[in-house]
């Protein structure tokens, strides 16, 4: 087939708005009080945070709600200057850092910011603890990141 | 020669407009949870998950992967199947050929939606845009364009349906409330539904505007959250688990083009968009996979998709139930109603409850559960043989599983 | 399990922004395939597609690609996953009894979107997408440091990876141009454009245009279609947790179990003896070597001691790998046309000597948070 190639470009304005269920619920609850709140399966005993439903190896439902701190251990990391964004790439004006958190005491860990220290600081295993932002809402976004306290 | 597969649960959560207490994966883990709690079956009997739903509508991208736990799927074979509105249908058959192929032997088969979490129309009306935006570009005006798309995808094709519809049968806007009334009677009598109307009346329906001729504001299905979750497994597991087992003895998913522009705009060779070659061809196919010869005799129960109701009078006569034209005529009779000869829809159907990705399984899952004698809405006739079917796509997607009580008798023909 | 044989494929040359709409590319891959067995549309049965709708940016992305892709008025279904799950569903079609010729495509068109973007949207959308902090770069990265960090793993064993999968790609006519770079060395690939730390682009797989296609038919009917079809003799699927957190990122555990099940099914006991060669879907270069591991090739942690050049003892994606081609839902079906290449003889310019038993995988998700493996056996014994 010969010619020109006929293109269109559009865009179609999707916006959603998630239920987040009854035990996000909690946590973003415990989130507006500046404390973190996990569940515990009580079959197999894994603490979850945030807490789930459904504990994945048991297929249970897990009911016992547990406090944690607000410190943990970074298990993993990264950092990159491409800002994540579901509209196209570009690259923000600071290094991004990353790092899935552990809570002492939880068996599962959230990815979130690394604040308050250079790329080159950052170790799998070093402690961190929590910054809220100044005015949580009971939003995911409550969490500003987690720090790196005391030696590594 | 394959295995047979056989259909032991179904289960359903409670559908609503806004199913606020639950996130996704929590929505659908209740059906699974429902259809397990309902016969001798855990999720460690389960050997492959195969899920679908139509992703538009959560603006989440293959879902499931997310949901693994919540599913039951963690550490363990899964599918996700999706056809827009025949997800269901497709995922049912899906399950279906996982069995019959020999490679696993409990199937647990889910579809679910919550629409609430973002907008019905703009996912529905995402399906033609991108074929039809292409006429922008040839000088098309955009109002022009929205107006013969006709206000949204589904409500535009069916309203073209519908048209052609009467044309051809000559049946009137009162015969298609009265198919509207009688599934939102059925419906009020069947736990899970959405839309619960005992008493709606036929003015009252033909009182309502229209949205596009000849659909009324009351005609209209819902748009609700829900999910469905059935289980597969092979004819001799099936004892393990129910006294009840309904054989799934014929499937076909047959397509045709779609009947708007088709791809590029390139136009189709379909003209009338009642004509509906491919369930013609799917019913064709599934009966002689199930050894059915005279539908019209041998079909006891019928579930068909039908989120408007000139689609329900349609389809009854596309898959061979009634003569062509008559299907209004056998409504005016009673012979669909809950004690009539041929009960169609008594779940209340897709006009009283969709959820979109789990819609076509419903259909199914209430044709599996009317055999076995345990529907919400239980027909008083005997049932031995039932349709589920689904319809989706732009007008050309189609599911069809023919069920039983027992086995497919044998036949010369497939390879 | 009954034997099912690959009886025809057709892969189109994947660009970076190719000159083709969708239906147009579906079809030539369809239509190759189908010429390339022999075959008419009417003798088909069935047809399974795999599309995205997020990556084709439509709803029911398969309903317009009907036509193109030869399902007008047969039976016929989608996946939406990699294609390689495509084909297990074609396969089970067939197994069935109730189909005799099944077509496999998959397509999509990353030129249109921004793919790596489009993966948030695979973020659980209640916690993780708010926080807006995984997509596949940031994915990739906590898995190569896990790898790195738990092995001892350098990174400049991992780029060796993206140096020979770069290389191999250079030598198969097929694949993506911009992959195909013969002069590349460790170096060229540590100090490209870094996409997340430790990930830099050149060991990372960058999407493409493209679409591909096959045809399976059950065993009497493949024997009379074309002399030693190459035979699916073992598959195995498994999806593990969403969640990185509660995985071990520096092994896959659904591989493994994937694997176990195709060798069982297929008789293998010691996959390095029995194995000529294998292709798998790398998102990343480290990937490679965790799947690698998890096949049971060797000790985990050791995977960068494979000889998986084209001429070495376990050759690994002689013909680039993903990173050679990346063609988001057509990858898996291009690894198991390209292992069947090899069974077949007809990988010219990147030919494994001897090649009778293949592996081809498929994956999706972070992390290849669920893999397919399928044990391909044929060619003159």
């Amino acid at each position: 087939m010969k010619g020109e190639i006929l293109t269109t470009k559009g865009a179609v304005r999707a916006e959603f708005d998630f239920w987040v269920g009854l035990y996000l619920d909690k946590f973003l609850d415990g989130l507006e009080q500046k404390k973190f709140i996990g569940n515990k399966c009580s079959k197999c005993g894994k603490v979850y945070v945030p807490p789930r439903k459904i504990c994945g190896d048991c297929f249970e439902h897990i009911e016992e709600y547990v406090d944690l701190p607000d410190t943990g251990v970074l298990t993993n990391f990264t950092y990159t200057i491409w800002a994540i964004s579901e509209r196209r790439p570009r690259q923000s004006k600071n290094i991004k850092m990353i790092g899935l958190v552990k809570l002492d005491g939880a068996d599962s860990a959230m990815l979130l910011p690394i604040l308050d220290t250079e790329p080159e600081n950052l170790k799998i295993g070093m402690k961190v603890q929590v910054v809220w932002s100044e005015r949580p809402q009971g939003q995911p976004t409550d969490i500003k990141g987690f720090k790196p306290i005391g030696g590594a | 020669m394959g295995v047979q597969p056989v259909i032991v649960s179904a289960g359903f959560s409670e559908h609503a407009s806004k199913r606020s207490d639950v996130n996704m994966a929590e929505l659908m883990n209740e059906a699974i949870e429902d259809a397990l709690n309902k016969c001798n079956c855990t999720i460690d009997d389960i050997d492959c998950i195969i899920n679908g739903n139509m992703p538009a509508f959560e603006g989440a991208n293959i879902p499931e992967l997310w949901m693994t736990d919540h599913i039951g799927a963690k550490n363990k074979p899964f599918l996700r199947v999706t056809t827009g509105g025949t997800t269901g249908g497709s995922v049912a058959i899906a399950a279906y050929y996982a069995v019959a192929s020999g490679l696993y032997d409990t199937v647990l088969a889910t579809s679910f939606e919550q629409q609430s979490c973002g907008s019905t129309t703009v996912g529905l009306s995402s399906v033609a845009l991108g074929e039809v935006s292409i006429y922008l570009e040839l000088g098309y005006d955009f109002e022009k364009l929205r107006r013969n798309m006709g206000a949204g995808a589904a409500i535009g094709i069916a309203a073209y349906q519908a048209v052609n519809y009467m044309r051809r049968s000559h049946c009137t806007e009162e015969d298609l409330a009265r198919v509207v009334v009688q599934n939102r009677h059925n419906a009020a009598k069947n736990w899970w539904t959405h839309l619960k109307m005992p008493n709606y009346t036929i003015e009252q329906v033909l009182d309502t505007p229209y949205i596009s001729y000849p659909l009324r504001f009351g005609m209209v299905t819902p748009a609700s959250d829900g999910s469905c979750a059935m289980i597969y497994t092979t004819e001799e597991n099936a004892k393990k688990f129910t006294d009840t087992p309904v054989y799934v003895n014929g499937v076909a998913s047959v397509s045709n083009e779609t009947a708007i522009v088709t791809s590029e705009a390139g136009g189709c060779g379909q003209i009338d968009p009642c004509e509906q070659l491919g369930a013609r061809i799917s019913a064709r196919l599934a009966y002689e996979q199930a050894g059915i010869s005279f539908p019209e005799k041998e079909i006891d129960y019928v579930e068909v998709y039908s989120p408007f109701p000139n689609q329900e009078l349609m389809w009854l006569e596309r898959l061979g139930l009634f003569e062509e034209n008559t299907a209004h005529l056998q409504y005016r009779e009673g012979v669909t109603a809950l004690d009539g000869d041929l009960p169609v829809n008594c779940s209340g159907g897709v006009n009283s409850t969709n959820a979109i990705g789990a819609s076509a399984m419903e259909r199914v899952a209430e044709a599996a559960l009317q055999i076995m004698g345990k529907a919400g809405n239980q027909s008083p006739k005997e049932i031995h043989t039932a349709i589920g079917h689904g319809w989706g796509g732009a007008i050309n997607l189609i599911t069809l599983s023919i069920l039983a009580d027992q086995p497919r008798r044998k036949y010369k023909g497939g390879i | 399990m009954e034997k099912v044989g690959i009886v025809g494929y057709y892969q189109i040359k994947p660009e970076t922004d190719i000159q083709m709409s969708r239906p147009e590319m579906i079809f030539y891959a369809t239509r190759g395939a189908l010429d390339h067995a022999g075959l008419k549309r009417d003798d088909l049965t069935t047809v399974i597609s795999a599309t995205n709708d997020y990556y084709d940016g439509k709803t029911i992305s398969n309903c317009f690609t009907v036509d193109a892709g030869g399902a007008y008025l047969k039976d016929e279904s989608k996946v939406e996953m990699d294609g390689a799950h495509a084909v297990n569903y074609g396969l089970m079609r067939c197994l069935s009894g109730h189909h005799k010729l099944a077509l496999v495509w998959g397509a999509s068109q990353p030129s249109t979107f921004y793919y790596s973007c489009i993966r948030v949207l695979e973020n659980d959308p209640t916690f993780d997408r708010p926080i807006n902090l995984l997509n596949d770069y940031t994915a990739a990265a906590l898995g190569m440091r896990a790898y790195m960090n738990k092995f001892g793993v350098s990174v400049e064993d991992i780029a060796k990876v993206g140096v020979k999968n770069h290389k191999n790609a250079a030598k198969n006519p097929l694949a993506w141009n911009e992959a195909q770079l013969p002069e590349i060395t460790v170096e060229d690939v540590l100090n490209s454009e870094m996409l997340s730390d430790p990930v830099t682009k050149l060991m990372h797989a960058m999407p493409c245009d493209g679409a591909t296609a096959l045809i399976l038919a059950p065993e009497e009917l493949a024997k009379k279609i074309i002399d030693d079809p190459v035979w699916i003799t073992g598959v195995g699927l498994c999806q593990e947790t969403y969640y990185l957190g509660d995985r071990d990122l520096s092994i896959s555990v659904s591989m493994e179990k994937a694997a176990q099940k195709a060798y069982k099914m297929a008789r293998i006991n010691d996959p390095r003896k029995d194995i000529d060669v294998v292709e798998l879907f790398e998102h990343s270069a480290y990937e490679e070597l965790i799947l690698a591991e998890a096949l049971g090739l060797c000790e985990k942690g050791k995977g960068s001691s494979l000889s998986s050049e084209i001429n070495g003892e376990i050759p690994i994606n002689p013909s680039g790998g993903n990173i050679g081609a990346f063609t988001p839902c057509a990858t898996g079906i291009t690894r198991i046309i390209e292992a069947v290449k090899q069974i077949q003889g007809e990988a010219k310019g990147y030919q494994v000597k001897d090649a009778n038993r293949a592996i081809a995988h498929g994956q999706i998700g972070f992390c290849a948070q669920n893999n397919i493996v399928y044990i391909l056996e044929g060619g003159k014994k």
